[in-house]
């Protein structure tokens, strides 16, 4: 455990689990390439053939003949004989099982996913099968929902990301609150917060976007093979800050104070009151304005006045909605999102 | 000798050994424990045990003799070698996306690694062929201690930061990890506030600490069923309500919604869809959250709410 030679056991010790992983697999795939073992190990060539070389002058104590592991290395190939008491790789242990467990938990909760089906009879046999009693407990007491939405072009979008292919979308933008057509080079789908993203090279702005998939009402490849520009992938910031960005300010009540840490927020001014004062930037002032609609009242637009206005005439269109005469028989009255709209 | 050299030894002598070794056998095998001050050797031995359980290597301890003076050590085969679970090539890869995609990754991924060199499926292969891995969110540090508190029935105390209102110290007996949106809840007995109550990972503000042992869920607990209200929250949805959407959102917001149920499609494209609702702020907040792209029309106390919050937002000009 820690101590003075800290660094060097825990190398010692991190470099062990690793053989503990190799060895088995070379015995089971005799004269796998150093490549595949890189590869799949996470470990480089130098560090692996180390690894390899302590190996070779390792063995069962007392070292008699016949004891000592016997490695290969010939042409970019391994091979490990006498050492079948490292043929099969050491369990799990409580805490590796648990974080891969629910991580594959986690990844079933992104709607849609075509793996899910393997993904879940892989995570029903580590439950059975691992022999700690843990993750068959645990199975009941973890349920993960789909949260997001089911998204109807995700197998359209990742066989696009594939195939380096252009797609033709029709896309609402919640930003704009606006149903437009697009034309996107696809780079990268990811799962973020419960939904599916794309990263794409958007044509019609000329600059990179992402997308929500399950916004997607409908896709149609163009068949035109793209060269990816290196557009950041899973694990990219949602949103980025641009020159064009409005800034808007707005004072929250304690229940809305949610915003200011889901949003990207630039300045907090904290009241006595319990009223907080935030800044953010802003591409469009569409969603915004529905933002402030959710919050009904908790939060007040302080700038700009364009935005207050907005939410006024948004409430006053919803409002209109409830102020008409109850629908009669097949057409409602509920009919269209404008009170200059006639009934129904 | 080098350490992992060291390592390797140990565990093939005590994994190979038929009874357990008292040190002193070791050591008469293992030239690397053979130094002259017997002391600082036990001590190198323990360190060494030590590190091939965090591992994962259980070493065993157990007497050596029927006097039960001399402890003895070695490495049942049963519980070293990981089970065979034969995997499908799919399989295989699906554990390989789940391992690594974004977030806490360490342990899952050697996880992974053990697993994949345990199967006899060429697991490269069926990586390359593959498209790359799609992400989930991160997933906070402390989810591997709250889950093994939660299959073990311990209860726990922790700092948490509530969306609303003061943090605060919480102790609470689980029940249930839920996945949702992209975030683990952890929901449990609340004995503080005695009531159910669920906890975002990532509003945690301190490590957990086990606090004893932890009293069962209620008869009929069930966690999926938290999982049942639509995007607006967690929590059992307790009444039905009647929202038409217009349609430009009908499309992506009813499938949105767990068991949401489509009434009927108007001649102008709205939509008249049956929800499983309750009269929370939460609920009321999304349906606003449309504006004029839905209007709810029952049941009454949810329609009025909803109309009083917009009366509001309306005189505000």
């Amino acid at each position: 455990m820690p101590d003075s030679r800290s660094s060097r056991s825990t190398r010692a010790s991190d470099r062990l689990r690793r053989l503990l992983v190799v060895v088995p697999y070379v015995v089971r795939h005799p004269g796998v390439p150093v490549q595949e073992i890189t590869r799949l190990f996470e470990v480089g060539e130098a560090e692996l053939l180390d690894d390899l070389n302590m190996l070779f002058v390792s063995g069962l104590p007392p070292y008699g003949p016949g004891d000592l592991i016997d490695v290969q290395v010939e042409e970019g190939r391994v091979w490990i004989d006498m050492a079948d008491y490292f043929a099969r790789p050491v369990r799990l242990t409580r805490s590796e099982a648990l974080a891969l467990y629910l991580k594959g938990k986690a990844l079933l909760g992104a709607p849609g996913l075509e793996e899910a089906p393997a993904l879940t009879s892989a995570l029903t046999k580590i439950e059975g099968g691992l022999g700690e009693q843990t993750l068959a407990q645990l199975a009941e007491r973890v349920a993960v929902g789909g949260g997001g939405h089911a998204a109807r072009a995700l197998a359209a979008v990742r066989s696009a990301v594939d195939g380096r292919e252009g797609l033709e979308i029709e896309y609402y933008s919640a930003s704009r609150d606006q149903l437009t057509a697009r034309r996107i080079d696809p780079e990268h789908v990811f799962s973020g917060l419960g939904n599916w993203y794309v990263v794409a090279w958007d044509h019609l702005a000329e600059d990179e976007r992402l997308f929500r998939v399950d916004r997607v009402r409908a896709v149609r490849p163009t068949g035109e093979i793209f060269e990816p520009r290196g557009l950041l992938g899973a694990g990219r910031p949602l949103y980025t800050r641009s020159d064009r960005d409005i800034t808007v300010r707005l004072s929250l009540g304690p229940s809305a104070h949610w915003v200011a840490e889901y949003y990207e927020i630039e300045r907090v001014v904290q009241h006595p009151d319990g009223h907080m004062d935030v800044t953010l930037p802003t591409k469009d002032l569409a969603w915004m304005a529905k933002l402030i609609l959710r919050l009904g009242g908790e939060a007040k637009v302080l700038e700009p006045p364009e935005l207050a206005r907005m939410v006024t005439d948004e409430a006053r269109r919803t409002l209109a909605l409830y102020r008409r005469e109850a629908p009669k028989g097949g057409v409602g009255g509920t009919g269209r999102p404008g009170p200059k709209s006639p009934g129904g | 000798m080098h350490p992992l050299e060291r390592l390797i030894n140990l565990v093939a002598l005590l994994l190979e050994a038929r009874r357990p070794l008292a040190f002193e056998e070791i050591r008469a095998l293992m030239p690397a424990y053979q130094q002259q001050d017997a002391a600082s050797a036990k001590r190198m031995f323990e360190r060494d045990k030590d590190s091939l359980r965090e591992v994962g290597v259980p070493v065993e301890v157990s007497s050596t003799d029927v006097w039960e003076v001399e402890p003895g050590y070695r490495i049942p085969k049963d519980q070293y070698y990981l089970p065979e679970l034969a995997f499908t090539a799919d399989e295989v890869w699906a554990l390989f996306v789940a391992a690594h995609a974004p977030g806490e990754s360490g342990e899952a991924e050697q996880a992974f690694q053990k697993l994949s060199a345990g199967t006899e499926t060429n697991v490269l292969a069926a990586m390359a062929e593959r498209a790359p891995a799609p992400g989930v969110d991160p997933s906070g540090p402390h989810l591997g201690a709250i889950a093994d508190a939660l299959a073990r029935r311990r209860a726990l105390r922790f700092k948490y930061r509530p969306a609303q209102g003061k943090a605060g110290q919480r102790e609470v007996e689980p029940y249930a990890l839920v996945f949702r949106s992209g975030h683990w809840y952890l929901v449990g007995r609340d004995r503080g506030r005695k009531d159910i109550r669920s906890f975002r990972l990532s509003r945690l503000m301190s490590p957990v600490k086990e606090v004893g042992e932890a009293g069962p869920p209620p008869a009929g607990f069930d966690a999926s069923r938290q999982l049942e209200a639509g995007p607006w929250g967690l929590g059992q949805p307790v009444e039905t309500a009647r929202v038409a959407f217009s349609p430009k959102v009908a499309w992506w917001a009813v499938p949105a919604v767990p068991k949401a149920q489509v009434r009927r499609t108007r001649r102008d494209g709205w939509v008249d869809v049956d929800l499983p609702a309750s009269q929370t702020d939460s609920f009321v907040s999304w349906v606003l959250s449309f504006g004029p792209d839905a209007r709810v029309y029952s049941p009454k106390a949810i329609r009025d709410q909803v109309v009083a919050r917009l009366e509001a937002l309306a005189a505000h000009a």
